[in-house]
């Protein structure tokens, strides 16, 4: 069980600040936990901070479950595009669904995304663009690109708007989170 | 033109939401067992529609919204944003870290496993002696909303409207929906 985090950081995005709590994901790092399930506020300013970072030519916006959702929803409005959505379970009604793994990065423990044939359909043959809420290792954007090629979709761009740290790969990212050390 | 991701609709039931028709899919989804298939995941139009459809029947008082994840989300989300009320989302797992999350089992008869929901610690103060309404994109035989409006009563929070943008199967009046699907039995979808 853990301790409430009593520490925080502040974040700022515009003229809307949060008050983020530091989880320990090892014994020796706090990270701001951001969360945008439940925050309509955060995620609409969020989403009008992102469109600036969504390449141009960009047709469908991909994402998967389930903290992106809400943003990615209010993003795909702003701009006028579609968006589709990875699930991390298999549903009765899929069927003939892409199945990708993905090699997680904060636990090490690996995580299974579907998307069922008939949601694949809509990425064939357009610039898709990844969006999610925070990029970590990079392995679900790993994992997204390769569903996005087995539906026949071209991965055009990859967007998040929270990284911690600096990204261990290219993408455009709206706000860089800090890594902190226990003591600092 | 041959692909690999192709996919042909069989059979369709036709919807309307506000100013917006929907061809839903008929997908199988057990042996005898179709339903009809709404999917709000990527329609941000019929989100935005429905959601602005249900929240003009949201019962006075109603100060917290709760959702399970993951289909009706992105309503509670704009429920959320168009009335200034607060969601919070039902997890169906525990994240490491949540703190202190209270849990409860469902028994799905359409995933035909249990399943988890989760609140978050930090989550019980915004429901604890709320008057709360649930969010649901379908209710069909409604076992994910006993065991979460069983899980917000624990909490200290009372449920008192639930809310979905179609109700399934049988007709059921506990249910502000914006209209009703039929669950096709014993045919093939």
């Amino acid at each position: 069980m853990t301790a409430m985090p009593t520490e925080t950081f502040t974040l700022t995005i515009g003229n809307l600040s949060r008050e983020l709590p530091l989880v320990r994901p090892t014994p020796t790092t706090r990270l701001p936990l951001v969360e945008f399930l439940g925050d309509t506020q955060l995620v609409k300013a969020a989403a009008n901070a992102t469109v600036a970072l969504i390449p141009e030519g960009t047709q469908v916006l991909f994402t998967c479950e389930t903290s992106s959702i809400p943003y990615v929803h209010s993003l795909a409005e702003i701009m006028n595009l579609p968006y589709e959505v990875a699930r991390k379970r298999r549903r009765p009604y899929m069927h003939d669904p892409i199945i990708q793994d993905v090699q997680s990065m904060t636990l090490g423990v690996g995580e299974t995304l579907w998307l069922d044939l008939r949601h694949a359909a809509n990425l064939r043959g357009k610039n898709i663009t990844i969006v999610l809420d925070v990029v970590a290792s990079g392995g679900t954007i790993a994992s997204l690109e390769k569903m996005i090629l087995r539906a026949g979709g071209k991965p055009h761009g990859r967007v998040a708007a929270f990284s911690h740290g600096q990204p261990k790969i290219e993408i455009a990212v709206m706000q860089q989170l800090p890594i902190l050390d226990s003591r600092s | 033109m041959p692909n690999a991701v192709q996919y042909k609709i069989v059979k369709t039931h036709s919807v309307q939401i506000g100013s917006l028709t929907r061809e839903l899919p008929v997908i199988s989804v057990a042996p005898g067992v179709a339903v009809a298939l709404l999917n709000l995941l990527g329609d941000t139009e019929l989100t935005e529609e429905a959601g602005k459809a249900l929240a003009a029947l949201l019962p006075k008082g109603i100060e917290v919204l709760v959702t399970p994840e993951v289909k009706a989300v992105t309503l509670a989300h704009v429920i959320s944003r168009i009335l200034g009320i607060p969601y919070i989302v039902a997890r169906k797992t525990q994240k490491p870290y949540m703190f202190e999350p209270v849990t409860r089992e469902v028994l799905s008869i359409t995933t035909g496993k249990p399943q988890l929901l989760v609140i978050d610690g930090f989550d019980i103060p915004k429901i604890k002696n709320k008057s709360v309404a649930v969010i649901d994109d379908v209710v069909s035989t409604g076992g994910t909303l006993r065991s979460l409006s069983a899980l917000i009563t624990d909490i200290g929070g009372s449920v008192n409207a639930t809310l979905a943008v179609f109700t399934e199967g049988d007709p059921r009046d506990d249910v502000i929906a914006l209209g009703h699907l039929p669950l096709y039995l014993g045919e093939k979808g």
